[in-house]
């Protein structure tokens, strides 16, 4: 019992990573575009098949995809920023209208991606040597102790770039008073495109991490990752990048954990209690109204 | 008949004149459909959705929520007539209006989400979708045939199953109608509005918007058990598909969201659209889908029938 519930925590630490990542790039969407991305799994699993291409047509091993997911996924979302963003905020109640044209997005997206990769689900056969590290008692894959490793270069990195630096502070600011930014002279469409765009990549190469992660991914699993991404995001409080880190990995501890002591099916309900839970209890999520209401 | 005030106002009697020949063109056209051997399926359907999207209207056009999950009822309603047909030997006229109550009950215990609002409202609702899809998954399989699903077997009667879905349609648009001229309507739509005024106009405001809530559960849920009677079968895939909840409110935003032509010209176009694109591309359906939701929120964010009333704002009094 001891070695599974250790097992439980140490693949909740790996999961916990990839959700971290997976709640932070929706919640700065949603903070500084007040957006709500439906589309986000799609995002995610379109990375996980771009590395996928990468190393079945081109050898390329996953850690090289991942500068190659983030700099072909930033450039995604940045034009898709200018297509569907502007047009947006015209309509009556752009917050919820984003809700439905993401719903569009990720249709089009799983349709698409099931037109060119079809419906089987795919994995990629990356092996590293050694295949698994041991942990006291329990061995663990070496692929998934690398996600876990970047994923927290990552957060580190992200937290960094937001806190020590001058776009990361704007980006911060124009989260907290979207108005005093820009009279700061702050330019909101560029910004929000920027964060548009970041989000964007940190999705693709969360989405790499996802096929080192889980055995497989195919066209339809976005919306299971986009579940995952609101729950990450509501828990951590909307809009709040340090809450939705911290929400990531809690979520992966509570998700893993309760797979040790519940069957499958029923432990996929443990995350959707958390979530309608946080939203009737504490809707400002974990850490409270330290972001924004 | 009570809805029919005293029509002393030129612009109601323009109005119950377009209600009468609206509802009457689509209640012959309808019901001639099996008689002159036009295609059954796809009238069944069409109904279906025409039925959904003015159901949803009540939930998004007239109270402002978004439900997001709003297949829940729809999902509970065809496994109630399912297990209820199937495992208690019920006949199908029996068994469907409890498929109508098990939407109720369902509402009821939904309704505590009625306090919350915009997107929280919507990430909730999907979530307890997810929720009611996983525990019918998880009952045992003698009650819900586990991942097979439940067949009803000999009892199919597609054109009997046919005009007791034009009955839910015609019973759904008229008590929309009266919905939307009665007090009630009224109070919703001030509750949407500014639920703070309206309270101070002594509406009361949770009351008000639980009822509005019941009858769009009511609608969907009645659907599903039809819809499993027709097709025979139900499993927690295609019963709790995330699809009908985005087809139902794709279809309702096309048309206009707050009238009930809105929804009625939204189901139409949209589906005979979706049937011609299935038609000449079915593998890409779903991808079309798609691109024309970001269209119409993008191009068309009002809907026909509200776009044309923003063009021509004095048309509001006379169009249902």
């Amino acid at each position: 019992m001891d070695q599974l519930i250790l097992n439980g925590i140490v693949n909740g630490l790996i999961v916990g990573g990839v959700y971290a990542l997976i709640g932070v790039s929706l919640t700065l969407l949603y903070g500084v575009l007040r957006v709500v991305n439906f589309a986000h799994g799609e995002f995610v699993i379109a990375g996980s098949f771009l590395a996928y291409v990468l190393f079945s047509h081109l050898g390329l091993p996953p850690l090289l995809a991942l500068p190659i997911a983030a700099i072909a996924f930033f450039a995604a979302g940045w034009g898709l920023y200018y297509v569907l963003i502007p047009r947006l905020s015209r309509s009556d109640d752009p917050e919820l209208m984003s809700f439905l044209m993401f719903y569009g997005v990720s249709i089009a997206a799983a349709a698409g991606m099931l037109l060119v990769f079809e419906a089987d689900s795919r994995s990629i056969d990356y092996t590293f040597t050694p295949i698994s590290v041991p942990i006291g008692p329990i061995y663990v894959s070496t692929a998934r102790l690398v996600a876990l490793a970047i994923a927290v270069a990552i957060s580190g990195a992200l937290a960094m770039f937001l806190f020590l630096t001058l776009p990361g502070k704007a980006l911060r600011a124009a989260i907290m008073n979207p108005e005093a930014i820009q009279i700061m002279g702050v330019d909101i469409v560029r910004l929000s495109a920027f964060a548009f765009a970041l989000a964007s990549a940190l999705a693709g190469v969360t989405g790499v991490l996802v096929a080192l992660v889980f055995p497989a991914f195919n066209a339809f699993s976005g919306p299971d990752y986009t579940i995952i991404a609101f729950i990450v995001v509501v828990l951590g409080g909307l809009g709040n990048p340090v809450g939705a880190l911290l929400a990531g990995v809690i979520f992966g501890l509570a998700e893993q954990l309760a797979t040790v002591f519940l069957p499958q099916s029923l432990a996929q309900i443990v995350g959707f209690a958390i979530l309608v839970a946080t939203i009737f209890l504490r809707p400002t999520g974990i850490l409270g109204s330290s972001a924004r209401k | 008949m009570p809805i029919l005030p005293r029509l002393r106002d030129p612009a109601d009697r323009i109005y119950y004149t377009l209600v009468v020949a609206i509802g009457g063109a689509l209640m012959i056209y309808f019901a001639l459909v099996p008689v002159l051997g036009l295609n059954v399926a796809f009238h069944f359907y069409l109904m279906l959705w025409i039925t959904m999207a003015s159901a949803f209207n009540v939930s998004s056009g007239f109270s402002g929520y978004l439900p997001f999950g709003y297949v829940a009822f729809y999902g509970v309603g065809a496994f109630t007539t399912a297990i209820l047909v199937k495992k208690a030997a019920f006949p199908v006229f029996l068994a469907l209006p409890f498929s109508g109550v098990a939407g109720l009950v369902l509402a009821l215990l939904f309704a505590p989400t009625l306090r919350l609002s915009g997107i929280y409202f919507g990430i909730v609702s999907l979530a307890l979708a997810g929720i009611c899809r996983l525990v019918i998954t998880n009952m045992p399989e003698e009650i819900t045939g586990g991942s097979f699903g439940l067949q009803l077997g000999s009892r199919a009667h597609p054109v009997q199953a046919f005009y007791v879905m034009m009955a839910v349609m015609v019973a759904a648009l008229a008590v929309i109608l009266w919905l939307s001229r009665s007090r009630l309507g009224k109070a919703l739509r001030a509750t949407r509005d500014d639920a703070e005024a309206a309270e101070m106009m002594g509406i009361n405001v949770p009351r008000v918007r639980l009822y509005g809530w019941l009858v769009a559960a009511f609608f969907p849920a009645l659907c599903g058990g039809v819809e499993a009677w027709y097709t025979n079968v139900v499993d927690t895939e295609t019963a709790f598909n995330t699809l009908t909840t985005a087809k139902t409110v794709i279809y309702a935003v096309a048309g206009g969201l707050g009238t009930i032509t809105g929804p009625i010209i939204g189901s139409v176009v949209m589906v005979w659209l979706d049937e011609l694109i299935w038609r000449q591309f079915p593998l890409l359906n779903l991808l079309i889908l798609g691109l024309a939701t970001i269209a119409l929120v993008l191009f068309l964010p009002r809907g026909i029938v509200g776009t044309i009333l923003r063009r021509k704002p004095q048309w509001r009094r006379y169009v249902p």
